[in-house]
């Protein structure tokens, strides 16, 4: 990060191939579109490449870029609640997964297939039927296995805070899953 | 021993190992022995295994690239700005709300205006008594101007001029 601060491309490149996958898949998760999360993967680099020089190793580099990301998510969102007056359409590979991905897998029969689609489909919603930061913060626990302490870090909150929207994720996940 | 209520509150942190090291091992113990408590906590780890069913996407090989471009073109692709007293000023919602008012206003006002009879000083201007007459034609079963209402004048002119 030093490297990077100093404008050190080569840094700078060795930092987005080491983290892009994590950040991508954070967003992808909150939002739920691939497409905008491509989009906003990049944002988040981008801010990390302007902001280097005020970086302070105060707390993990993790942290601090998941803060970034954490950010654009919910403005990307308020703003999103704006446009709804206005919507545009969003992209056809935003739900679940390719089908490439799902036959990567090795399912050899299409119902199988289509079947596994759906289910990822129904779970993304049920993720994201969830209020923003209940939904962040299980996204944080989930799927990067974060401490209560470093998403109450992310959040802007307190530990106490994390557990109880985990708490009310879970319970409403454990609500709207219940048939699968 | 911990009692049911206690454990249910606290399935949520114990299954993510948040608990203090003896919180845990109790609610441990609780749900070795308490079948109702150990079924919550079944549900919740099925929970926690469906949604882990979401698996990775992978960024483009041209993720980097894209960016590297971003950063050396920043003004490319970015709206116009405004100017910043503008924006301090006024948010981009307030302006609109405030214009669409104006706007309303305006259309109100003008709206007035032209629907005045006398606002255009070319125009014939009719009692209303003549207006009204004129329209009650729009009802005969000939109106006037037509061929057969010309017709019909006539016809009822010769019979007066035979009488």
């Amino acid at each position: 990060m030093i490297r990077v601060a100093k404008g050190d491309e080569d840094a700078f490149e060795i930092l987005v191939n080491r983290h892009q996958t994590s950040v991508l898949n954070l967003i992808y998760r909150f939002i739920g579109d691939r497409t905008q999360a491509k989009d906003l993967a990049q944002e988040v680099f981008l801010r990390v490449w302007q902001t280097a020089k005020c970086y302070e190793p105060k707390a993990k580099f993790t942290t601090w870029i998941y803060r970034i990301a954490t950010n654009l998510c919910l403005n990307e969102l308020k703003s999103a609640r704006r446009r709804r007056w206005f919507p545009f359409p969003r992209s056809n590979e935003n739900e679940g997964y390719t089908f490439e991905e799902t036959l990567s897998d090795g399912s050899p029969n299409a119902e199988e297939v289509l079947l596994t689609k759906e289910r990822s489909r129904q779970i993304s919603d049920a993720l994201q039927s969830l209020p923003p930061n209940q939904r962040m913060a299980l996204v944080l626990k989930r799927y990067d296995d974060l401490s209560y302490q470093e998403i109450a870090q992310i959040l802007g909150c307190s530990v106490s805070a994390v557990e109880s929207l985990l708490v009310r994720a879970k319970r409403t996940l454990q609500e709207r899953l219940k048939d699968l | 021993m911990m009692r049911c209520r206690n454990v249910q509150e606290k399935l949520s942190a114990y299954q993510d190992k948040e608990l203090k090291p003896r919180e845990q091992e109790e609610v441990s113990s609780h749900l070795l022995v308490c079948q109702s408590c150990h079924k919550q906590y079944e549900k919740l780890e099925g929970v926690w295994q469906t949604i882990g069913e979401l698996r990775e996407i992978h960024p483009d090989p041209w993720f980097y690239p894209q960016l590297i471009k971003r950063i050396k073109e920043p003004r490319e692709g970015r709206s116009i700005p405004r100017p910043r007293w503008a924006s301090r000023l006024l948010p981009a919602p307030a302006i609109a709300w405030i214009l669409l008012v104006i706007g309303l206003l305006a259309g109100t006002y003008l709206g007035n205006i032209l629907a005045r009879s006398d606002f255009f000083p070319f125009q014939t201007s009719r009692s209303s008594e003549e207006t009204t007459l004129t329209s009650l034609h729009v009802f005969d079963p000939v109106p006037p101007g037509t061929l057969a209402h010309g017709y019909l004048q006539m016809v009822n002119y010769m019979e007066s001029d035979s009488k």
